[in-house]
Parts: structure tokens; C-alpha cells; sequence
């Protein structure tokens, strides 16, 4: 990864049409702001990981498969009967 | 009672206090605003989020405790006004909200539970979102142990 250090107030420029201003730094964070076409996608990384999380708990098992995909998250035996 | 089209339960008839709004939907399914909230005592403590606007999307899951019994919210204060709660501090846990961990079912993986952005549904306004944690303390794939997650029923 590359590290810069940047001031508020100054900026990075990736490739010809992304630019990326260190805007304020606060005890809370760092707020930037970026600059780029309509057609590049922006996305907090957090959200994108939860998308993708999502999509892939969306496609879990089939009506068919459910009980057998629960036994995953049981033990094998059990002998008492789950408590109220 | 009005009757939702499932993916799990075929057609269900549902109380409407177990709908829940969803105003943006939750990331990666924008569309779907509204889900019911389905407990069935055969398949606790697991319960699902069934759409109501899409049979085939139910996400599984579980409330967060019976994932990590000392799991600690973190609701950002954009998400808890959004919610309709109160931004001064986290709301109580069974009282006021329902926090749940969506879980990833599948064959050749273990299976996980999203602890990084559990699903807040505010009891009272059957208002609810995915609240994604701000902070890195907890996994977007915590690995579900099949002893632990059976085990804490109780």
C-alpha cells in the first residue's frame, strides 16, 4: 500500500480524473472528500463488505435444505430438551 | 390475518406487528422495504427475515446474543436517530430493539454470523436497518462454533 502524509487542505490525484482532498482532521476522524466521473463508484468499504455479506446470506439454503443447513449449528446429540 | 408467500414456510399468515419497515432497505437489497419478523419454536433460538416483497429472500439469523452473550452494541447516531431512538446513548437490548446476526448457510463453508452490521429493529416502531458498526471490534464473519450456537438456547 502506498502511504502519503497529507495536510488539510491538500490533495491526492489517482490516474487523470480521481482526486482525493484531505479535507479536516478531528479527534473523530478524517473527512475527505473526493472527486471523480459520475460513472466511478464510491462506496464506504464497510458497506460494500456488508452488500456482499448480505448477498451471501441471501443465497443460503433452499426450502429443501434448511433443516439440514440448521443441524450445522446444533450439536450432533442432544438429550435434554432445550430449556424455556 | 394477512398471508405473506415465503421461502421457508410456504404461505404464512402474520401478526402485523411482526412487519418491520425497512426505509432503505438493507445494502445490497435496497428495494426490499418491508420484511416480517418469523419465530418458529422448532428452529429457535434461529429466526428469519422473511421479504415481503420477495418469497425467495429470507435471511436466517440469530439474535446476537446467542452468538456472543456479551456482544456490546454500537449503534452510530445517524443510524439510531434513523431509527427513532434516542441518540444519546444505546438502546436496551429486548426491551426497546431486537438486535439480530445474519447468517451465511452454506455447504462448503462454516457457517458465519455478520456481527460487524447486525439488523436493529426498533420494537416499538417497527422501524428497523442495518446498522453497521463504525468500529473494527467484531467480524463481518465471525465463525458460528456448532457446540457454542446450540448450547446457548437458554
Amino acid at each position: 500500500m502506498l502511504v502519503l502524509r497529507r495536510r488539510a487542505g491538500e490533495s491526492v490525484l489517482i490516474g487523470d480524473e480521481i482526486e482525493v482532498e484531505l479535507l479536516a482532521i478531528s479527534h473523530q476522524g478524517a473527512k475527505i472528500g473526493i472527486r471523480a466521473p459520475k460513472e466511478t463508484v464510491v462506496l464506504r468499504k464497510e458497506l460494500k463488505i456488508t452488500q456482499d455479506q448480505n448477498t451471501r446470506a441471501a443465497s443460503g439454503p433452499s426450502a429443501q435444505d434448511l433443516e439440514q443447513a440448521i443441524q450445522k449449528l446444533r450439536p450432533n446429540s442432544r438429550t435434554d430438551p432445550p430449556a424455556r | 390475518m394477512p398471508a405473506v408467500e415465503t421461502k421457508y414456510f410456504g404461505s404464512l399468515s402474520y401478526a402485523e406487528d411482526s412487519v418491520f419497515h425497512f426505509p432503505h432497505g438493507v445494502p445490497g437489497f435496497e428495494q426490499e422495504k418491508a420484511f416480517v419478523l418469523i419465530e418458529s419454536p422448532e428452529k429457535a433460538p434461529l429466526v428469519f427475515l422473511q421479504s415481503m416483497t420477495r418469497a425467495s429472500l429470507c435471511f436466517v439469523a440469530f439474535p446476537i446474543l446467542v452468538v456472543d452473550q456479551s456482544y456490546q452494541l454500537a449503534i452510530a447516531p445517524e443510524d439510531l436517530d434513523e431509527l427513532g431512538l434516542d441518540t444519546g446513548r444505546q438502546p436496551a437490548l429486548g426491551a426497546e430493539v431486537m438486535v439480530l446476526a445474519l447468517i451465511s448457510l452454506h455447504d462448503q463453508i462454516p457457517p458465519s454470523a455478520n456481527l460487524m452490521a447486525p439488523v436493529v429493529l426498533n420494537l416499538q416502531s417497527r422501524r428497523g436497518l442495518q446498522a453497521i458498526r463504525r468500529d473494527t471490534r467484531y467480524s463481518h464473519q465471525h465463525t458460528l462454533a456448532p457446540e457454542a450456537a446450540g448450547e446457548k438456547t437458554c
